[in-house]
């Protein structure tokens, strides 16, 4: 997650709503350029390539135990009734997964997403300044029918659509890019049930079946992540003082006992991949995973004339340039000093050893010691750095991946525990990570050590305001543009 | 007739400092003498007013809290974007160094200074704090960007061009892709300059401002290179998405214009004109009027963009340069413009500076020295038809009739409608 504010080491996530979320830890304000006719915007944020939040677990739909699914979400923050242009994946970012399949801490296979726009429909025709229109005039679908299909007839009104293509490097290909998909289309943003009056259908359309057991997504989804934003970020202001939560409400995975879920109410872009765990794994039976985005390097003296529009390279010479990385959740935002943030998001997470300080003398513990006056575990955490920088112990290599034992069986959701391996759910975080796992009680707890889980440390925030799905893409439609709330502003 | 014209300045005045103080003044704006025309209409963007009133209720709270102080002067610095109005700068410079005081690791803090440098036209300045900056945030690309835009404004080419590659890759994205594509622009390279400035365009999506920036920057190169209407579409396009965007009417104005659509062009100006006061977009306008034959009213246009200088300089802003090149092309105190650009030349030795100090030179009659600065100013190869026309100009006033041509001609091949009021010239003596 690049939803950085400046907390001293505590900052958590946040949302980019302000105008000044992020200064220079991001784009960040462009500065009133010199040259008088270049006087560039001051805040430039980067959300399209803003990722926050990774997912890969054993998929725990009925039938696809067999499958891996990775997810990967971006763009926070979204208000759903953020027209006339709403929400799009951004062209000239690469979406990417990054695997190890062998335990070195090396990506081996890299699964690419890329993005094209389509100006079309009745919207290009008629030169209207929206992106999306439909069932106009009202209840006719005459003139201008409601958006009911991605494709064909029903997809007048699209006026803004994208495409895109999943290609794969390494693993079974052997080293050569393989396009899995392409020209399949995203599904667009849910601007309110008079243009897309069955948005759940567009969803299920978006659901593509590429054969070889692999199902790819992209489209808008409600915000999976639930944390209490503004009480983590007031330096650990939970709505209560310790012991946090009592043994029935921490057990209680269906209430949230007194914290408010700040991002309830919020969309995000969302890409997810499903395929079957043979065709990622070898010998080994442990991946590790990571997203990432990038975008195109460019150089000032370069060969502008290989320029082609749809294809987006801009004259850049092919190379990309790494935006940002997400694997474990919060490692950024909670591990990694203020001063790193940047630099972290720009190596490969192989690299993660010149980082190893933080995960040693964790900064998180040190502030729950001194809010909370209960003693951390503040140094020396060598428990930390093997759980998410190493496959076990005698791992010399230090990666920040995502590790998911292939060989532990999937939970169904209506079982699945927020608290996963410390309430006996041992397929969920840190073993992947899944939608429904309560990452901020979890991190909390790790991090604060044996005290903490006895104290029942959390946020007071159990689990997400929309429910989740038991199907692929797991994650629940996004809150539509008329009819949003936000329940944590009116409850 | 001379009571009338005194009358009309101290109007185009009045509305200058109404403009420039905003909110406090407007509702003493009768008084002011202001026309009721004048009523400015701000883009709504970002909600940035809310963002002063919340940050300045935090600062109030605990007058030591760093992360506030500078969220509050970088907010200053948009609503100075937003308003023109300087003495946002005065504000944002106070608040960013009590936070630097207080902290003096933040690099926050040091980049809203650097920014601040650079919109005061202090470029040495701007290129220590951008460097002190990438010091304290090691991977941040807008501390390559802001010492970047300092080096370039020195003259120091090289040194910015590596700045700008080294933001790429620190940090890929549209302000580091509108910065490669203004180095583009300098070499010669537009149609690169145009690609990198549509991937700017297409990395800003969802960002209200900075993509009609970078659209209408789009628009500007594509203008420059003589596809007005094309450039039209881009600036249109700014305006829908944000309606009254000045910098898009600005330049909406200088299109229409070429197209020959003279009382649209002039309306559109105005309403810039009106919305922000920067001397770019009076000088916009005094163009247009005055290439329309509506002397009496560019005049009332100088008044104002001296009224707009002296409130820069009294905020800190050096606009020497602008000022001079307004003052050489309306034919106004051209000994004193001449000294203007001598000295904004000294404190900016670039081929910006180059140009408009060759352009004051020939316009007095120092034909030699013009010529020089001339040739001076095209040293990288940059393709701009106010130069080629410059440079003509300053063969011309040399005596060589036959290389002036050849510079016309270019100029006008680039872009037959580089400007209102020698764009004819160069057609009459080419």
């Amino acid at each position: 997650m690049r939803r950085r504010l400046l907390l001293g080491g505590v900052a958590l996530t946040a949302v980019a709503l302000g105008l000044v979320a992020t200064l220079v830890r991001g784009p960040g304000p462009d500065a009133a350029n010199a040259a008088s006719h270049r006087e560039a915007p001051l805040i430039s944020l980067d959300p399209a390539a803003d990722i926050t939040d990774f997912f890969m677990f054993r998929s725990y739909e009925p039938g696809q135990e067999n499958k891996v699914v990775l997810i990967m979400n971006t763009q926070p923050g979204e208000e759903p009734s953020a027209g006339p242009n709403y929400f799009n994946f951004d062209p000239s970012v690469k979406y990417s997964f990054g695997i190890d399949n062998n335990g070195d801490g090396k990506s081996d296979i890299s699964i690419d997403f890329q993005f094209r726009n389509e100006i079309r429909g009745v919207v290009d025709a008629l030169g209207l300044p929206l992106s999306y229109v439909g069932n106009v005039p009202p209840g006719s679908g005459s003139v201008i029918p409601p958006i009911t299909r991605l494709d064909g007839k029903g997809s007048e009104g699209l006026g803004l659509r994208q495409r895109f293509q999943v290609s794969m490097t390494g693993g079974s290909t052997l080293g050569d890019e393989k396009t899995l998909g392409r020209d399949l289309i995203a599904v667009p943003s849910n601007v309110g049930p008079r243009t897309m009056p069955n948005y759940a259908s567009l969803r299920s359309q978006g659901v593509y079946n590429l054969g070889n057991g692999v199902r790819v997504f992209a489209g808008q989804a409600e915000d999976p992540f639930y944390i209490d934003l503004g009480g983590v970020f007031d330096t650990l202001n939970f709505r209560r003082p310790a012991p946090l939560l009592s043994d029935a409400e921490d057990a209680n995975d269906n209430v949230n006992p007194f914290g408010i879920d700040m991002l309830s109410g919020f969309n995000v872009q969302t890409i997810a991949i499903e395929m079957p765990i043979s065709m990622l794994t070898g010998a080994f039976q442990t991946l590790g995973g990571y997203a990432y985005t990038s975008r195109p390097n460019l150089s000032i003296r370069s060969h502008w004339s290989h320029w082609h529009h749809n294809q987006t390279t801009f004259g850049h010479d092919g190379r990309y340039v790494q935006v940002q990385r997400l694997a474990n959740p919060l490692i950024n935002e909670v591990i990694i000093g203020t001063k790193d943030k940047d630099y972290w998001n720009s190596v490969p997470p192989w690299e993660e050893g010149q980082f190893l300080d933080y995960y040693l003398n964790p900064r998180l513990a040190l502030a729950l010691q001194l809010v909370f006056g209960a003693p951390a575990a503040t140094s020396n955490r060598t428990d930390l750095v093997n759980a998410l920088l190493k496959y076990g112990p005698g791992d010399p290599n230090n990666s920040d991946l995502l590790r998911l034992n292939t060989t532990v069986a999937p939970v169904p959701l209506a079982q699945q525990k927020r608290l996963t391996v410390l309430a006996g759910d041992n397929a969920g975080w840190p073993n992947g990570r899944r939608p429904r796992d309560d990452v901020t009680d979890i991190a909390v707890r790790l991090v604060g050590g044996p005290t903490y889980i006895a104290l029942k440390a959390g946020d007071g925030v159990n689990k997400d305001d929309a429910p989740l799905s038991t199907s692929f893409p797991f994650l629940s439609l996004p809150s539509d543009g008329r009819n949003r709330s936000f329940p944590h502003v009116n409850p | 007739m001379k009571a009338r014209i005194l009358i009309a300045v101290t109007a185009a005045v009045g509305a200058a400092a109404v403009l420039l103080l905003g909110g406090a003044l407007r509702t003493s704006q009768g008084a002011a003498g202001a026309p009721a025309a004048v009523q400015p209409t701000l883009p709504a963007v970002h909600g940035t007013e809310a963002e002063v009133r919340k940050q300045q209720a935090a600062v109030r709270t605990d007058p030591t809290d760093v992360r506030a102080l500078t969220a509050l002067g970088f907010a200053y610095e948009q609503r100075m974007r937003e308003t023109a109005d300087p003495t946002y700068l005065t504000k944002a410079d106070g608040v960013l160094h009590r936070a630097l005081k207080l902290q003096p690791s933040s690099a926050d803090a040091v980049v809203g200074l650097g920014s601040l440098a650079l919109s005061r036209h202090q470029f040495g300045r701007a290129v220590v704090l951008g460097r002190r900056a990438q010091r304290l945030a090691p991977g941040a690309g807008l501390p390559f960007g802001i010492a970047g835009d300092g080096l370039l404004e020195l003259g120091r080419y090289r040194a910015a061009f590596k700045s700008f590659t080294d933001m790429v890759h620190a940090e890929p994205g549209s302000s580091a892709y509108a910065r490669i594509s203004y180095a583009r622009e300098l070499i010669g390279n537009r149609t690169g300059a145009e690609a990198a400035m549509r991937l700017a365009l297409e990395s800003s999506q969802g960002q209200a401002e900075p993509s009609a920036w970078a659209r209408t920057e789009l628009g500007k190169l594509l203008f420059g290179s003589g596809h007005a209407r094309a450039a039209e579409r881009q600036y249109r396009i700014a305006l829908l998405e944000l309606p009254g965007y000045p910098q898009a009417l600005d330049s909406l104005a200088r299109a229409e214009a070429a197209l020959g659509h003279r009382q649209r062009a002039v309306r559109l100006a105005t309403r810039a004109v009106e919305t922000v006061p920067l001397p770019q977009f009076v000088t916009t306008l005094a163009d247009l009027l005055q290439a329309d034959g509506r002397r009496a009213e560019a005049r009332q246009e100088y008044a104002l963009i001296a009224v707009v200088e002296r409130l820069l300089r009294a905020n800190g802003v050096r606009s020497d340069l602008e000022i001079a090149q307004f003052y050489i092309d309306h034919g106004i105190r051209l000994p004193h413009a001449l000294a203007l650009a001598r000295r904004a030349r000294a404190e900016r030795p670039s081929i910006l500076g180059d140009d408009v100090l060759g352009w004051a030179l020939t316009r007095n009659g120092h034909c030699a020295e013009g010529l020089r600065w001339a040739k001076h100013s095209l040293r990288l190869g940059t393709r701009d038809a106010t130069m080629f026309f410059h440079r003509g100009m300053a063969e011309r006033c040399a005596g060589h009739t036959q290389a002036a041509r050849a510079w016309f001609d270019r100029a006008l091949a680039l872009n037959p409608h580089f400007s209102p009021i020698w764009s004819p010239v160069a057609r009459r003596y080419s």
